[in-house]
């Protein structure tokens, strides 16, 4: 009985082919607030679920989470649409989460999954910002943003980067505390834990590359007002406060 | 009092850049002066320091913000702290003109000052965790700063390029971090090192020597970092960034590496093969990099592999046990290859008019690469190539050190010194001058003055580095081989020399100006391997093209779920 729960958690801390039950729905539903819902909520069942059934996670289990983790990891490099990006960085970074789940508090592990899926939210509303002005949100399709629109695209660099878990957010804290709990009893999961890390940061900087480099557009858009960018800031700010927070109880 | 300047000097920069970025706006180009004087301002902070620090008034200073926030200014951090102060400043400074007429001015200096502060927290970094966040954070940053010109896709292909470099290179940074810690059970350097001390094989992993993981793994980063052989192709092409930015690299950045190992040098005097595996890539660096810098029409490409080279000669030194001198060579180096760039742009624009080299003997040499005719008795030329630079050699080092010559390293250092010398006086013999002999003895008192210079100043580096006489042995000890292998080894390359610059002499007198058929065709070979600079920049493209293809077939293949 537990095995048919744990194959429910593997909807919400996403497992391939699970995993595509997620990216599927995701890639349906278009409402930017919705979007942001499904990713800031998704993985927080499964972790509900897999503390009720109180069961230990097979090794096995741990290896199918890194091939997942994996799979969407390498699949992301050639990937043009933002949202798409997205929803395949989610399904990576969550998978991880099956790691933890055996020596972690709940409440510990609710505020990694938040803190994992805080930029990507973030990166949901760029996303529908881009899409707002350019009909679609792709790269290598206009490019060109840092000329045409300054603010968004320092605002959309700055995002991406905290998703890839670049340091002082959260992602780079979570990763750090991932790998040291597996360097020891899991070694091969830890190399598995780099290269996913490497792959993250290769498929954010072709996703920045085409869509920030390159001429100005030809199509005049408008760039974000101060009000918004102050928001982005702010909101990024606090998400490295709390990854140096988040660090306190990690490290 | 001590904590607040140490914290300041670090702080100035990211100061800097706060109200570069607030008040760009308001104060239009004149705002990049704030930058300027945040740095001149660092600088300052970090000569009191060095100054304290040389006249005994700060041993070993740590401050502790958090358990993972500790900034550690012993002697190495606070001279890594005025170099990378005194690069920057130089930088900013010439980047007020240089960049004034480029898009994104402000942008530019808002950078300048974030790196300068991550390289600064990187020197200073007392624990782990700071010194991977600052290591990661350099890479981001030149990522930036190398696609400072927003419009152009292949500034931003090459700054890729250096970006998953160094990547790949924090990786094992972020390992070893976490091995030491699972270890020790802190992040805190000076701790760590302090219990290794005391219990050097206290802990293993996987079966093998912690100290021994650790060393390869800190090597790994450093190789990236410092473009060794393999993991090199990114520096070279990185030309299309602003030339502020490329001087900062080449004089600043990329020697972390050898930073790397000092720092953790009470890592690397307990290991007992990392340093020989170091050695001898940095061998393999120098002389792929020298080579690779011959065959380059490009002035800053061929700076590019000079770099390479340069630092392959930093990681051989460290491989030897001469830590300090490896530090000494990358401040030299720093120095001269900035200014080098610097000046790379002027050069350019001057040789388009007029090259400026005058048509003489050096010119027909250099530039038309004429065959030599000997006039001087090759046999006596080849005796003073062979052994006065030796003996300048053993002569400076015997002032600073009797026993210098007990050691492997010194001796080591002795062969690179002769070599050298030996081809200063070559190449003017091969000049044909008029006054031959007037030339050779101004080669040779150069070459003097160098040698004493360079010995005494890396003398003065040792010393004030490691003063432990002890911990100096046991590095040079833990580069050592076995004593039969390496007298074997001293006589076989000392055979090889002499030999060797007897044929070049020989040669050089007999030459008829043709190879013969055979050597031609090898010739040829090589010169197409070489410039095509080992086929490996073609092959990290064709395995990239093939990561992205099997990431895209998967996608078709799973309908992009």
């Amino acid at each position: 009985m537990p095995d048919i729960y744990l194959l429910l958690v593997g909807l919400f801390l996403p497992l391939f082919p699970l995993s595509m039950v997620f990216n599927a729905l995701f890639d349906r539903v278009q409402h930017v607030v919705l979007r942001s819902i499904l990713l800031a909520g998704w993985p927080h069942m499964g972790i509900a679920i897999i503390h009720s059934i109180d069961t230990g996670v097979p090794d096995w289990l741990i290896a199918w989470a890194l091939v997942t983790s994996f799979l969407y990891a390498l699949r992301m490099l050639a990937l043009r649409g933002v949202g798409q990006w997205n929803s395949f960085l989610a399904t990576s970074m969550w998978a991880m989460l099956w790691l933890m789940t055996t020596d972690m508090s709940q409440n510990m592990l609710h505020m990694y999954a938040l803190g994992i899926s805080a930029p990507l939210v973030l990166l949901a509303f760029l996303s529908a910002g881009l899409e707002k002005r350019f009909g679609a949100a792709y790269t290598d399709l206009y490019g060109g943003l840092a000329q045409s629109i300054p603010r968004l695209s320092g605002v959309l660099v700055v995002v991406v980067l905290a998703a890839i878990a670049t340091p002082l957010f959260p992602g780079f804290f979570i990763m750090l505390k991932l790998i040291m709990d597996t360097s020891v009893a899991m070694p091969v999961a830890t190399f598995a834990l780099l290269g996913i890390w490497l792959l993250w940061s290769w498929a954010g900087v072709r996703l920045l590359q085409g869509l920030i480099v390159g001429p100005a557009s030809q199509t005049a858009v408008a760039d974000f007002n101060l009000l918004s960018s102050w928001s982005y800031v702010i909101a990024l700010i606090a998400l490295m406060l709390s990854g140096i927070y988040l660090s306190g109880g990690l490290l | 009092m001590m904590s607040n300047l140490i914290l300041f000097i670090i702080l100035m920069p990211l100061l800097s850049a706060l109200l570069m970025q607030l008040l760009s706006v308001k104060l239009g180009r004149s705002v990049a002066r704030i930058s300027v004087a945040a740095t001149l301002i660092s600088v300052l902070l970090s000569v009191v320091l060095l100054w304290l620090s040389l006249s005994g008034d700060l041993p070993g200073q740590t401050v502790s913000i958090s358990p993972w926030t500790i900034l550690y200014f012993d002697s190495l951090s606070i001279l890594m702290a005025l170099i990378i102060g005194l690069i920057s400043l130089v930088v900013h400074i010439y980047s007020l003109r240089y960049m004034a007429e480029e898009s994104g001015y402000a942008r530019f200096f808002v950078l300048l000052d974030l790196m300068t502060a991550s390289l600064l927290l990187m020197v200073a970094a007392g624990d782990l965790i700071t010194l991977i966040v600052s290591w990661h954070l350099v890479g981001v940053f030149l990522y930036f700063l190398l696609g400072q010109d927003t419009r152009s896709p292949s500034a931003y292909r090459y700054a890729f390029w250096t970006l998953i470099t160094y990547r790949i290179g924090d990786l094992p940074l972020v390992l070893a971090a976490v091995l030491l810690y699972q270890a020790y059970g802190t992040w805190s350097l000076p701790v760590i090192f302090e219990q290794l001390d005391q219990a050097p094989n206290a802990h293993s992993v996987l079966g093998l020597a912690l100290p021994e993981v650790i060393g390869i793994l800190l090597a790994l980063a450093a190789f990236a970092r410092s473009a060794q052989f393999l993991l090199h192709t990114w520096l070279p092409y990185t030309m299309d960034g602003p030339t502020p930015v490329s001087a900062l690299m080449h004089a600043g950045i990329v020697n972390a590496g050898g930073f790397l190992i000092n720092r953790f040098a009470p890592i690397f005097a307990n290991t007992s093969d990392v340093l020989q595996m170091v050695f001898i890539v940095g061998f393999i660096s120098a002389v792929i990099g020298s080579v690779l810098m011959l065959v380059q029409n490009d002035i800053k490409k061929s700076l590019g592999y000079s770099t390479m080279g340069q630092m392959g000669f930093m990681v051989m030194e460290c491989g030897i046990g001469a830590f300090s001198l490896a530090i000494y060579h990358l401040i030299a180096h720093g120095v001269f290859k900035g200014t080098l760039f610097l000046s790379a742009g002027s050069v350019i624009h001057s040789a388009r008019k007029d090259d400026g080299v005058p048509k003489g003997e050096l010119y027909t040499f250099v530039v038309e690469k004429r065959p030599a005719i000997t006039r001087k008795p090759w046999l006596l030329m080849a005796a003073i190539t062979l052994l006065v630079p030796l003996v300048i050699l053993v002569l400076s080092h015997w002032l600073v050190a009797e026993d210098y010559f007990q050691k492997q390293g010194a001796i080591i250092l002795l062969f690179f010194g002769w070599i050298t010398g030996a081809q200063l006086i070559f190449a003017t013999y091969r000049t044909h001058a008029q006054n031959l002999w007037r030339l050779v003895l101004v080669s040779i008192l150069s070459f003097t003055i160098i040698i004493i210079g360079y010995v005494f100043v890396s003398h003065a580096f040792d010393v004030y580095l490691y003063p432990d006489a002890a911990f100096r042995e046991k590095l040079y000890a833990a580069a050592s081989i076995g004593k039969i292998r390496f007298d074997i080894l001293v006589v076989v390359i000392t055979s090889i020399i002499i030999v060797g610059w007897l044929v070049a002499y020989y040669s050089e007198r007999n030459r008829k100006g043709k190879h013969p058929r055979y050597t031609g065709r090898l010739w040829t070979m090589f010169y197409a391997l070489i410039s095509r600079e080992l086929y490996l920049t073609d092959l990290y493209s064709l395995l990239t093209r093939i990561i992205l293809s099997s990431a895209n077939k998967l996608n078709v293949w799973l309908r992009w779920n």
